[in-house]
């Protein structure tokens, strides 16, 4: 029979391999903008389950003596859903939003290590879905984002043990870092060597993209400031399974340790999570103002500032545990100081606005809404620089305030920002824009509901982390108008799924330049071919594609670069 | 990739590539800068558990001879996986190459064998990781290293086998250029290890 069934087959005809099937073009694939999609895709889920898990945490808080999830549950879901924005949502996002427009960017046909790259997505996947799995065994990460030691001491083995029963949920956290380290990585040597050697001819440094240049700077901050977490979690994992002593102040070891270790990496941590967001904000803002950006040298370089200031300044996380004073001067100087390069990026924009022709569209709004929302970030964020202000108000609600203006107001809306801007390029396709304004109006609303009550309760003396409160502190009316603004933003995700899924089917075709932009990706076909461009562009300024649209006015004949 | 060789498009280093060190000596070197960091911290963290201590010196139980010759014989073992091995398969000499190789190999086995000869005569005095603090800290840091002489030596094994079997040219041997680079780095960071741990508790008497 088998014999038989092969001489029938007609001789040219043969069956697929499974790398060209739908399902294995994506699965086996190494080309940088299908690992690109994939990383957006996989962190916009992780982003609804970190959302989920918000969610939960204003509903319990809602009303004062909250009953819907126990004090364990609420501290496994605040772990979570910090661990989940970080780590498995804006990391990925940008890694996936850099995968795909870089290269197209600098003219390469793909990533410097295809293989390298889609190793990294994968570790990703997998390492995100650790860290969730860890609900199925009633064993989520329970310490907080930044896991302080000794409260996260606590080991199977149960050596010294501070609380009563040990158990493995900070396992969960601190191996699933160490994977998603790998990631990170394996993700940003890749970048810096595709930047630094695959750039067309004519790409200088000087006239790469900002995105570029931030994503650059962001892949530095990687190489350098993971190697402190890793070595933080690692010796965590030692303390709580093979009994040493680092963190262990019973045993000479000193918890401040971890947090030394920890912040080493984690502010770092805070300029990766917002530096693709200026360099996203920084492509948009000019294209939608009809202007080349104000002062690219300063943009560019302020970048890098701030990329070498954020390795100085950790130590203004840990004000409250009592450092010497010259310490805290040094920090609170140092994180006063970084104020400045970013301050000289806000004036940049507002000065690419000025004299421009605006057009509204979603992602220019976002693009603004961005401006503002981190411009209030960053000042409170100053405001906590300042040492006796931070002692009243830290680990209160006024540094949840923080956090959330400069990573909601700030990374998440540039990301939207880039999503409705590159969209027609990944699909062919444009969102919605009725739907996008209406999307934009209600996380505009919904994060300053959410958010900036958030400021007063903090004053008001609310601590972060605590599972409920008692109706007599006077929080009750602000923490439910807080509730109210989380669902509002919650309606404008789903605003967001809703145009996504209808416009990947019916939007209007985008063409190959929807937005008659300025930079090289808008070259080729929407999307476009695997290969990227079929002859590599010769650069000769810093908007080579504008310019190559309109060669009256070209940068080349007004400025020298 | 497949689909641009297809239509006749060149690859990706045959149109960016302005000369100079190819792609994957990048990008090894990032690899290795970020690693050495991961040695950065645990260094720091080893000298900050010392000074809140009180800064006087963790001394070993033992001699310092034994792990100096063993240093010796680390350091050694970076001579001729360069000077036979990769200049031997620069100019094509196959012989030179697994001859360098297997000589690296035997000193980089040496070292390792003397850890764990080290360790175990430690661990029969009471001095073990989870004995005192500076046990926790020596054991960590040397042991981080000892795993990177680990993967050095499977890494440079594999280099060999493929050596072995003729996988090298002249013009194409990145794999063995990156063992050597990542032995070099495995050899390079243990004279800092080396200092803190053994030479700094001298100096401080």
């Amino acid at each position: 029979m088998a014999t038989s069934t092969i001489v029938e087959r007609p001789a040219l005809v043969r069956q697929k391999r499974f790398s060209e099937t739908y399902i294995g073009q994506w699965l086996t694939t190494t080309d940088h903008k299908k690992i690109g999609i994939m990383y957006m895709v996989t962190a916009f889920f992780f982003f609804v389950v970190g959302g989920l898990e918000a969610l939960l945490i204003r509903t319990q808080l809602a009303l004062p003596d909250g009953k819907v999830l126990d004090p364990q549950t609420y501290n496994e879901i605040f772990t979570m859903h910090g661990t989940t924005m970080i780590f498995l949502f804006v990391m990925p996002m940008f890694t996936g939003l850099g995968n795909y427009v870089v290269p197209l960017m600098i003219g390469a046909r793909d990533m410097a290590f295809p293989r390298l790259n889609a190793f990294g997505y994968w570790i990703v996947l997998f390492g995100g879905l650790f860290l969730q799995s860890s609900f199925l065994f009633h064993a989520a990460p329970d310490g907080g984002w930044f896991a302080y030691a000794p409260l996260t001491e606590c080991g199977v083995q149960g050596v010294n043990c501070i609380p009563a029963t040990p158990s493995i949920n900070m396992d969960f956290w601190a191996l699933g870092v160490l994977l998603l380290g790998i990631s990170s990585i394996a993700g940003a040597l890749n970048f810096v060597v595709t930047i630094f050697k695959l750039r067309a001819p004519g790409m200088t440094i000087n006239r790469m993209p900002l995105f570029v240049w931030m994503t650059l700077v962001t892949s530095f901050l990687l190489l350098f400031a993971l190697p402190s977490l890793t070595a933080a979690s690692g010796l965590l994992l030692l303390d709580r399974h093979l009994g040493t002593h680092f963190y262990q102040a019973a045993f000479n070891g000193d918890p401040l340790l971890w947090q030394h270790l920890f912040w080493s990496f984690g502010h770092p941590e805070v300029y990766i999570l917002i530096l693709p967001a200026f360099g996203i904000v920084s492509e948009v803002l000019p294209v939608f103002s009809r202007k080349p950006i104000f002062g690219y040298t300063f943009v560019a370089w302020s970048g890098v500032a701030i990329g070498f200031l954020s390795f100085t300044v950790w130590a203004h996380h840990m004000f409250a545990v009592g450092l010497p004073v010259v310490a805290q001067a040094f920090f609170a100087t140092s994180t006063t100081l970084i104020a400045i390069p970013t301050a000289v990026k806000i004036f940049n924009w507002l000065a690419t606005l000025y004299g421009g022709k605006l057009s509204f569209k979603t992602p220019m709004l976002f693009a603004l809404g961005f401006v503002a929302m981190f411009l209030i970030g960053g000042l409170n964020g100053v405001a906590l620089a300042i040492v006796p202000f931070d002692y009243q108000v830290t680990d209160s609600y006024f540094v949840i305030a923080h956090l959330h203006y400069v990573l909601f107001g700030g990374a998440v809306f540039a990301i939207f920002a880039a999503i409705f801007y590159w969209f027609p390029k990944m699909t062919g396709r444009l969102l919605n824009e009725r739907l996008g304004q209406i999307q934009f109006w209600l996380m505009l609303i919904g994060v300053n509901v959410t958010f900036f009550p958030m400021h007063i309760l903090g004053l008001l003396g609310m601590p972060r982390r605590i599972y409920t409160y008692a109706p007599d502190l006077g929080w009750n009316e602000l923490n439910l108008l807080e509730t109210v603004g989380a669902f509002i933003i919650a309606a404008a995700i789903l605003v967001f799924l809703f145009n996504f899924v209808t416009s990947l089917r019916q939007g209007q075709p985008a063409g190959s330049d929807p937005w008659d932009a300025f930079t090289l990706e808008w070259d080729t076909a929407s999307p476009p071919e695997p290969y990227n461009f079929k002859t590599i562009p010769v650069v000769r300024s810093r908007r080579p594609f504008y310019d190559k649209k309109n060669p009256e006015t070209a940068d080349w004949k007004v400025a020298v670069h | 990739m497949s689909v641009a060789y297809r239509e006749g498009i060149p690859a990706l280093e045959q149109v960016h590539d302005e000369g100079g060190r190819s792609l994957g000596w990048w990008g090894m070197m990032f690899f290795i800068a970020s690693e050495a960091l991961i040695f950065a911290n645990l260094i720091a963290a080893y000298l900050y558990l010392e000074i809140r201590q009180g800064g006087h010196g963790w001394r070993l139980p033992s001699e310092i001879w034994y792990p100096l010759i063993n240093t010796i014989i680390l350091l050694g073992s970076s001579a001729p996986i360069h000077y036979i091995a990769a200049r031997g398969i620069e100019k094509g000499n196959q012989r030179r190459l697994i001859w360098g190789l297997l000589a690296t190999i035997v000193m980089g086995a040496i070292f390792l064998g003397g850890q764990v000869y080290e360790y175990s005569s430690l661990i029969s005095e009471g001095f073990t990781p989870q004995s005192q603090l500076f046990g926790s800290a020596f054991f960590t840091l040397t042991g981080f290293h000892g795993l990177h002489v680990t993967v050095g030596l499977i890494f440079l094994l594999i280099v060999f086998v493929r050596a072995l079997n003729g996988h090298f040219t002249k013009e194409r041997h990145f794999a063995f250029q990156a063992g050597e680079m990542y032995w070099h780095f495995v050899d390079a960071v243990w004279i800092f290890v080396f200092s803190i741990v053994y030479l700094l508790p001298l100096l401080r008497g």
